[in-house]
């Protein structure tokens, strides 16, 4: 049985002591400044949509998707963000390439059902998460003037494994990726 | 989702859900009278469509944060018993696996105490920086620990360190002065991720200049991340495989000479109230714990609390410790909780 | 202590301990590893993306056009604009060649716009009404600013009768001034659950033509303000097709109404009684006729000679048609900021062009060059 010295065990005593008092001061300090749980967003106001969202997310396949605000969609039959309107046009005069090289974004006609004249339907766009992989072309397309802006690119936290710090927002080049508290809305896209 | 929701609902005391029920009508309500007022409505299709409300995937549940820090706290504790009062190395084995299964591969080995340096350090800088309760119960909880009960968290909690105890196969003795020497690179490190997670980098002198904003350089460095997600860029996989294969033959290279966290508990641990402790016994003096301690936290047959991982092989290896499994015994053990 | 003894126990220990313990590590250093590899081969560089499909543009694209944007607007007109100047499109010789006679309200002028331009239409005696700024400014044919008021809060378009009276459009609401400026009607207008979003209004005789982009119809009102019927709503889909939420109208001297309906590339024609009675225009990227993008054309005017005058956005131009849907003449996209998404239009008793750009927030006035040359666009 090994005895210290009680000088040696007083010292070691107020070591310890003065320890637990130190982290306990320092976690209630921090405790008190302390905030719920904050996430990683994409600012759509910053977002240049530069593909650098793809590349940088540590998963393999990115956890920022395209998300598309119905309430500020035209849902145009000529979606700009949907078909490459540079592409050439079939004999309706409807073009024939995409814009999502994963074809991505997907739509369907919705309301009352022109068959004979497409220009008179209107469609509804949705964006498939499963292909998605986050480039950010159809959001790029869908800016004003071409567009009404209604795609943006959007965190999905689904898919986010919430690292301490986003790598995404290490390699933005337009500090795009911010902090919010949770629940992590998006910052609301100003209006041009 | 549905059914994590649906369980969750279900699991909650009746007051409880009916506080949540009553929050919902309030909102619902109160979106309704902002609805009302003036807005550009969308068109109207003809025909029958409703809109679909855009879905907005929550971050995980803030009752999961709470979870981590219970099974922290938990682990702790077990660790604690197991190394203090049961002294089994088994045991031990099962609680690193354990360790690695759920703070490693489910939770992503993220948030980790190491990398939480940085956030409490920014925290501390910046007051405007949002830290959660999360991340400072796993900062100060495993230190706290220390300061009690030793290195508990290193020996059986920790899921880097419990990678690199099992795979370890043949420790090579590395020479003490090495050890001693190498140990401060942890310091340097610490100093190093603290100065970029508060300050960054700006330097110029002369022409050559160099900006770095705020980094985790932890988080970016990270040896097993890259492990625990199975995907990452390059450096972090081979970073992993060398800790890896160094780590089979010399003792959890990573917790004795880079881990910043392991310099704190190393220090912390020299003062802890109870702790590992190997009592001389003028008849055996075998010296098989020694031959046996692969991180060489045994001088002098004493086991030197600062570098002591807690991994419990000296307890496997001590013969008296084998005939003696237990507490009701004639012969003390050698290798026992001492009170200082 | 017997050493055989010892030893012999220490074998038996060490054999145990030695047997799990030996493979146990260097399996699950094996299984580390591999997991290392999975995560590597997944994590391999992306691919390049796959190329579009669909036939290859029919214009040769601009190596700039694909790489690297700095706005975040700019990049498909800027493909067009290198289209439309490129040598695959045929310099076609048009009827009409309009160039620039002045700009007003510009930086260098006292009446600068200094935050917003969001109208304008031609009044008595030519005088230019302009709505921005939050104000009414009147100026006269050579530019000088006769006066200005205030205008009504959220004010989105404005109208002037031949009677001097200024007709502006808010939300909900139209507001009614006198040629001095003081308020002495209002009207409501729209539906009670829908609020007519007014971006458009044109005064013919005794009615007051609103276009209603929320409901996407025109609305006729007396001028007390009283509903008199509806334009517009006897189309297969019961509306106008807005997906850029904005209808410009233009009522030429015999009462017929000009609509652009975006959603559909038309500038449609209509009976005050709300019968149709014609339509012109069509989707295309290349041929210079025909409006771009999504949803065009997004302004609207009418000459005195009966011409149509169309305002486009994503290529930013203003053209002006026959009523028949000949293309006359085309103000090319070098006098407008690309990110436009209005150019709001105005033509005087002297068939000069007034395009409002809200961007730059300046009035450029064109003028009809006597005579055309062939080939030549300023």
């Amino acid at each position: 049985m090994i005895e210290k010295s009680t000088r040696r065990r007083f010292i070691e005593g107020s070591c310890r002591v003065l320890g637990l008092v130190t982290l306990g001061g320092t976690a209630g300090l921090l405790t008190d400044r302390a905030s719920a749980n904050a996430v990683y967003q994409v600012d759509p106001n910053k977002c240049k949509t530069c593909d650098l969202c793809r590349t940088s997310c540590v998963l393999s396949l990115s956890a920022v998707k395209a998300v598309n605000d119905f309430d500020k969609c035209g849902y145009c039959m000529l979606c700009p963000a949907y078909m490459d309107v540079m592409s050439k046009p079939d004999e309706k005069g409807v073009p024939t390439g995409k814009v999502c090289p994963q074809d991505a974004l997907k739509r369907k006609v919705v309301g009352h059902v022109d068959a004979d004249d497409p220009n008179n339907n209107y469609y509804e766009y949705g964006v498939d998460e499963a292909l998605c992989t986050g480039c950010g072309k159809c959001v790029k397309a869908c800016l004003p003037p071409a567009g009404n802006g209604s795609l943006r690119l959007e965190i999905r936290y689904s898919r986010c494994v919430e690292c301490n710090e986003c790598a995404i927002r290490i390699a933005c080049p337009d500090s795009a990726i911010v902090r919010v508290s949770a629940p992590g809305m998006a910052p609301a896209k100003h209006d041009l | 989702m549905i059914t994590r929701v649906s369980r969750t609902w279900h699991r909650l005391p009746a007051r409880t859900r009916y506080l949540w029920l009553l929050l919902l009508v309030v909102a619902a309500l109160a979106s309704s009278v902002v609805q009302a007022q003036y807005q550009k409505k969308p068109p109207d299709f003809g025909g029958v469509y409703s809109f679909p409300s855009p879905t907005h995937p929550e971050p995980r549940a803030a009752w999961v944060r709470t979870l981590d820090v219970s099974l922290l706290v938990a682990g702790l504790g077990v660790a604690a018993w197991i190394i203090l009062k049961r002294r089994s190395r088994d045991s031990l084995l099962l609680l690193n696996i354990g360790a690695i299964a759920y703070f490693g591969f489910y939770r992503k080995g993220c948030i980790c105490p190491i990398g939480a340096i940085q956030n409490v350090t920014l925290a501390l800088v910046d007051s405007r920086y949002m830290i959660s309760f999360g991340v400072i119960a796993f900062f100060f909880l495993p230190l706290a620990a220390a300061l009690l009960v030793g290195r508990v968290f290193c020996g059986g909690v920790c899921p880097l360190g419990a990678v690199q105890d099992i795979v370890l196969l043949r420790p090579v003795k590395v020479p003490e002065k090495l050890d001693r020497a190498l140990g401060w690179l942890r310091y340097v490190y610490l100093g190093v991720a603290v100065w970029f997670a508060g300050w960054g980098l700006h330097l110029a002198i002369g022409s050559w200049k160099i900006d770095v904003g705020r980094r985790f350089l932890i988080c970016e460095w990270d040896p097993f991340i890259g492990l625990f997600r199975i995907s990452g860029p390059f450096h972090m996989l081979a970073i992993g495989a060398v800790f890896i294969v160094g780590g089979m033959f010399i003792g959890r290279p990573y917790c004795r000479w880079l881990c910043p966290y392991g310099g704190l508990l190393s220090i912390l641990s020299r003062v802890s109230w109870k702790n590992v402790v190997i009592t001389p016994d003028k008849e055996l003096d075998c010296g098989l714990c020694a031959n046996s301690c692969p991180y060489g936290a045994i001088h002098d047959l004493r086991a030197d609390r600062a570098s002591c991982l807690a991994c419990a092989r000296c307890y496997a290896s001590c013969p008296r410790e084998r005939e003696h499994h237990g507490h009701s015994t004639s012969a003390a053990p050698l290798i026992q909780v001492q009170r200082q | 202590m017997d050493s055989n003894e010892k030893n012999t126990d220490m074998t038996r220990v060490k054999g145990r301990v030695r047997f799990w313990r030996v493979w146990f590590a260097p399996v699950a250093a094996v299984g580390a590893l591999a997991a290392l590899v999975t995560g590597g081969l997944r994590s391999r560089p992306a691919p390049r993306l796959a190329p579009q499909q669909g036939q290859p543009p029919a214009a040769p694209a601009s190596p700039a056009a694909t790489g690297t944007p700095t706005t975040p607007t700019a990049p498909t007109s800027r493909r067009m604009l290198q289209m439309a100047e490129s040598p695959a499109a045929p310099a076609r010789p048009f009827e009409r060649v309009y160039t620039q006679a002045a700009v007003l309200g510009g930086s260098a002028s006292p009446d600068q716009f200094r935050r917003s331009l969001a109208g304008i239409a031609i009044g008595v005696g030519d005088h230019i009404y302009v709505l921005g700024d939050d104000e009414i400014r009147i100026f006269d044919p050579l530019l000088r600013r006769v006066r200005a008021w205030r205008a009504p809060e959220g004010a989105t378009s404005l109208g002037v009768g031949s009677d001097g009276r200024v007709y502006v459009g808010a939300p909900g609401r139209v507001e009614v001034f006198d040629a001095a400026g003081k308020q002495v009607a209002g009207f409501s207008t729209g539906e009670k659950d829908r609020p007519a979003d007014v971006t458009a209004i044109k005064v013919f005789g005794a009615d007051i033509l609103v276009a209603d982009a929320n409901a996407r119809i025109i609305r006729r009102h007396g001028r007390d303000g009283a509903p008199r019927g509806l334009v517009g709503n006897q189309s297969k889909t019961g509306s106008f097709m807005l997906p850029n939420r904005s209808l410009d109208i233009a009522v030429d001297t015999a009462g017929v109404v000009y609509a652009t309906d975006t959603g559909r590339h038309q500038v449609t024609t209509w009976a005050l009684d709300g019968a149709p009675l014609g339509k012109f225009g069509k989707f295309g990227m290349t041929a210079p006729e025909d409006f771009v993008g999504c949803c065009n054309p997004v302004n609207l005017a009418l000459t005195p000679d009966g011409k149509v005058v169309t305002g486009e956005k994503m290529v930013a131009r203003v053209k002006v048609f026959d009523p028949n849907g000949t293309l006359l003449a085309v103000i090319g996209p070098e006098h407008f900021d690309p990110s436009c998404i209005h150019i709001h239009l105005a033509v005087d008793s002297k068939g000069r062009i007034l395009a409002a750009d809200p961007v730059r927030r300046e009035v450029k006035v064109f003028s009809l060059d006597q005579p055309p040359r062939h080939g030549e666009r300023e």
